[in-house]
């Protein structure tokens, strides 16, 4: 979360950016970004579908095939279903990569039990107005139920809870960043969730069922197709230096949250020196960006080959701009494979325990996870949903094993880019 | 001066109140001395909530972390920085108030308006304005780039200092030209009758009279500075509220109380520093205003109009244009739930920006009668405090608050009148400075004529004293409500839930990155804090 709002305003400023020079995608936060993104993709069914898949790094291409297998009729029933007014479809965005998706193998809202009541939320950062929209789906479910929302950054929240104790007024702490959450969890100022409640996601996103996160986001290298091919990038994010990929020029976003935080797990697995000499040793070829959309974006245009950047904003390049040569290649076991998430926990305080907790079970609904996969380009958490274009499921992929609330002590990360010179 | 025969009893109401706000000789009395503190007191209180974090440090952990070249960096870092701002801020802000006060500068009017319009701008939307016109591939930087102008990196001390630079300096200019106008022009007259030639009659004869103001400025530059976290964090620049805000991040609070405390440190001795070089203060607003030209430009016309229009464009251009571009961008296609803009907000800030000056300025009162009518130690002990909550970082006077306000206060906590207490202990130093120097420049010979004509002592402050110091008020309350306006980091703490107002908009849909949908209530903020701009320079032409 040091990321997170500490960041605000590099993000911010890198917003700008994305702003004026793309059509699309105005967020350019290393969050879980739930903001819709879709607007521009113009449908194109299968214009990859002839792509034929080279690996496992190329997931993007292998989008319109493995994503239109038996689609049509799923969307239709998936549709008709529907909780009071609001219908599933409401859930779900638009745009060409969501044309196209799975059965959502997920409990539905209508199988939850009903909410009602009046729920004092604190959203932490990422709240970009899409966690509201959800919030709003819900309130439109039920007549009776008022979410008040608490905003601000994911930081700033989770120091307000601490500094307000027992006294919370919060029943339920959303919030972008685990480390947030966790250093909530740690104060003992949040109620333990039902194993019901968290069944459906994997036990590294519900520590202890003290919080349980809803949706991921991760590291990935985009990189040009028609520059490299996936074999060109290492499996390691170590070998970078000594790999093709250096040998063109890679893009990366230093002043950006995200990319600061891929280098403190990166510290944290490989040690001080060893990221030292990595960073050193990569200089030579990078090109720098105010943040990673752009990152992604120039990796499209080819004015680079490759790039740092988390996965959705290559997501929203290619729904953006379908035809871009823009691939996705995810590293194994290490920094570059780095996965943070958003999550929910329920305050020990709260009078509301009830309310609060089928309220985090909402957020792991069918319909909501189909929300952040497919309006966020998120990482769905609940195992049968899975992400859009085409991407390994969550437990495909090979985090490095680190505690995510590490990834808040940023300062000798900062340290140590501007002794390299990075910063 | 004590409450002389408050105590006698058979005297009828009103003359008890009198009694109790002035005694005979015009010194303020105990019972204005006791409400004085109690407001000093009151906004220092937040400092208590540091204090008590502080001792739940571990000794060898303070000492580790005062010791640590870290905070030796973020001290030099914010020492370089303030004093930078400052010195800067001075050498823009005096001449252009003399310039617009003195001289026979075409369109003065206009030009002191829009030199003295930067303050309106928050720094963190004019830091963004800079960065995306100036930083890596803006705007500006990749026009300017083909006919071969480099844009140093806009990154660090250099941005930071040009940047605060741009948005706090109307502080000293306002200030100046407060005193400028007080000054007796004939003076200058005769100076000049003497062939001394202008810029030594400046030296000798402006500048000692105008110190005074020249200072008061410098000291809210200062101030605002150490406490200013949008520019640092924007510009990647390590500063106290950068480092104080990073701990936060990790949740280190007793690492952040104690870089904290350490601004506060500063802070003080910018406050003493500051009561050294400005003992006296200037006459204010006892002696005719003057806007007569008593220079005349000539050829340096030229120059100084290029002058002015270099500030304007850079102050103001930029970060109005850069708005103006996002608003025309953004087009249709962002309305995500919630993100909505609704001409409420607008009416919120006002609203709660209305209240904040109003009550704040009551606050400043008797803190700036007592302290601008006694000589005594007492007054100055009074009076510097009141400065401290604005030197302090906004997200640690929010953190003090949300602690006293859950511990103590539950009923008021999330509401808008701890929100509003939060205001005045931020702001209040605006108001008592500006209303300060009004008290001490009402001549009191003019107190002693109409107590001597046969007014009561009452009738003798509403009929001259309050009239003579109202454009001192209305300064005051013109500035608190135009920096509570775009207050971000403690209104995003204690606001009371659902209530939206146009900076916590901003933040939303910034954080969101929907930058197009910050144009508009940026937009909206400048122009509502333009108003109360105006009142300012209304007021002091009068």
């Amino acid at each position: 979360m040091t990321r997170d709002t500490d960041d605000t305003t590099e993000t911010n400023r890198a917003g700008a950016r994305s702003e004026t020079t793309e059509t699309d995608t105005h967020t350019t936060r290393e969050q879980e970004r739930p903001q819709a993104l879709n607007r521009l993709g113009a449908p194109k069914p299968g214009v990859n579908g002839d792509e034929p898949s080279r690996g496992r790094r190329r997931f993007l291409a292998a989008l319109g095939s493995a994503a239109t297998v038996g689609l049509a009729g799923c969307a239709t029933t998936q549709s008709e279903q529907s909780t009071g007014q609001v219908a599933f479809s409401d859930f779900r965005g638009s745009g060409r990569l969501v044309e196209s998706r799975p059965e959502i193998d997920a409990p539905r809202i209508a199988d939850l039990p009903d909410l009602s009541g009046e729920l004092t939320l604190y959203l932490g950062g990422g709240e970009g107005g899409l966690y509201r929209e959800l919030v709003t789906l819900f309130e439109q479910i039920y007549d009776d139920f008022t979410a008040v929302p608490n905003a601000g950054g994911t930081a700033e929240q989770a120091n307000k809870i601490l500094t307000e104790g027992e006294e919370t007024p919060a029943d339920v702490f959303w919030s972008v960043d685990a480390g947030s959450l966790s250093v909530v969890a740690e104060e003992g100022l949040t109620a333990q969730l039902s194993s019901e409640t968290v069944a459906d996601v994997p036990e590294t996103f519900h520590p202890d069922r003290q919080w349980v996160a809803n949706a991921g986001r991760a590291r990935a290298i985009p990189y040009n197709t028609d520059e490299l091919s996936a074999s060109d990038v290492p499996d390691s994010v170590m070998d970078f230096p000594d790999s093709p990929l250096a040998e063109g020029e890679i893009g990366w976003a230093p002043t950006y949250g995200a990319f600061q935080a891929f280098v403190t797990a990166m510290r944290l697995t490989e040690g001080e020196s060893a990221t030292r000499e990595w960073l050193e040793a990569m200089q030579p070829s990078v090109t720098e960006y105010p943040d990673e959309f752009l990152t992604s974006n120039a990796v499209a245009d080819g004015e680079v080959a490759g790039g740092f950047a988390n996965h959705y904003y290559a997501l929203r390049v290619r729904d953006a701009r379908p035809e871009a040569p823009l691939d996705l290649a995810f590293t194994s076991g290490d920094a570059g494979a780095l996965i943070n998430v958003a999550g929910a926990a329920v305050l020990g305080p709260s009078e509301n325990a009830a309310l609060a907790e089928d309220f985090v079970a909402h957020l792991l609904s069918a319909e909501a996870q189909e929300f952040f996969a497919t309006r966020a380009f998120g990482y769905p958490t609940v195992g049968g949903v899975p992400p859009v274009g085409g991407l390994p499921t969550i437990d495909e992929l090979e985090p490095p094993e680190i505690d995510l609330s590490e990834l808040s002590n940023v300062q000798p990360t900062l340290r140590l880019l501007r002794e390299v010179g990075v910063l | 001066m004590a409450g002389s025969g408050a105590d006698s009893g058979v005297r009828r109401p009103f003359e008890r109140l009198r009694r109790l706000s002035t005694t005979e000789d015009g010194e303020p009395t105990a019972a204005v001395g006791l409400l004085a503190a109690a407001v000093s007191a009151a906004v220092l209180s937040p400092v208590a909530w540091l204090l008590l974090r502080a001792t739940e440090v571990g000794v060898d952990d303070a000492v580790r972390l005062l010791a640590s070249g870290n905070t030796f960096t973020v001290l030099t870092n914010s020492v370089a920085l303030v004093a930078v701002v400052t010195t800067a801020s001075i050498v823009l802000g005096v001449p252009l108030a003399v310039l617009t006060v003195q001289t026979d500068l075409p369109f003065r009017r206009f030009w002191t308006i829009a030199v003295a319009l930067p303050l309106v701008v928050p720094s963190y939307v004019g830091a963004f304005a800079f960065v995306s016109a100036f930083g890596p591939h803006g705007v500006l930087a990749d026009a300017l780039a083909p006919i071969g102008i480099e844009i140093p990196t806009i990154y660090g001390f250099g941005g930071a200092a040009l940047v605060l630079t741009a948005f706090v300096y109307p502080y000293v200019f306002l200030t100046t030209r407060a005193s400028l106008l007080s000054f007796d022009a004939t003076q200058l007259e005769a100076a000049r009758t003497l062939d001394t030639g202008y810029r030594a009659a400046f030296r000798r004869i402006v500048l000692p009279q105008i110190a005074p103001g020249v200072t008061a400025g410098a000291l809210l530059v200062a101030l605002y500075t150490l406490s200013d976290f949008g520019t640092p964090a924007i510009m990647h620049f390590d500063t106290f509220t950068r480092a104080i805000f990073l701990e936060l991040n990790t949740f280190a609070r007793s690492h952040a109380t104690l870089l904290s405390l350490q601004l506060l440190g500063v802070t003080a001795v910018i406050l003493a520093l500051e009561s050294r070089i400005g003992p006296g203060e200037a006459d204010g607003y006892g002696s005719r205003t003057s806007t007569d030209a008593v220079v005349e430009l000539g050829w340096w016309t030229v120059p100084a109009l290029l002058l002015l229009a270099a500030v304007v464009v850079v102050t103001l251009g930029v970060p109005v244009g850069i708005l103006g571009m996002w608003l025309v961008r953004s087009g249709p296609g962002y309305a995500a739930g919630g993100l909505a803009f609704d001409w409420t907000f607008g009416l919120n800030s006002a609203g709660v920006a209305g209240v904040a000056a109003l009550v704040t300025t009551l606050a400043a009162v008797p803190v700036a009668y007592y302290s601008g009518r006694t000589d005594s130690r007492l007054g100055w002990l009074i009076e510097r405090p009141t400065y401290v909550g604005y030197a302090m970082p906004g997200v640690v006077l929010g953190l003090a608050l949300v602690f006293f306000g859950t511990k103590y206060a539950p009923g008021l906590y999330q509401t808008i009148p701890l929100l509003i207490f939060a205001y005045v202990v931020r702001f209040i130093p605006q108001a008592v400075g500006s209303t300060r120097s009004s008290v001490m420049g009402v001549d009191r010979a003019l107190v002693g004529a109409a107590r001597t004509l046969g007014e009561t002592p009452r009738r003798a402050f509403r009929r001259v004293t309050l009239p003579l110091i109202t454009p001192g008020l209305v300064a005051g309350a013109a500035l608190v409500f135009l920096t509570t306006m775009k207050e971000l980091p403690a209104t995003l703490l204690l606001q009371p839930a659902g209530f939206d107002t146009l900076v916590t908009y901003i933040w939303r849909v910034q954080e969101a990155g929907y930058y197009g949908r910050a144009a508009l209530p940026a937009l909206v903020l400048v122009v509502i804090s333009s108003v109360s701009m105006l009142v300012i320079l209304r007021g002091e032409d009068t």
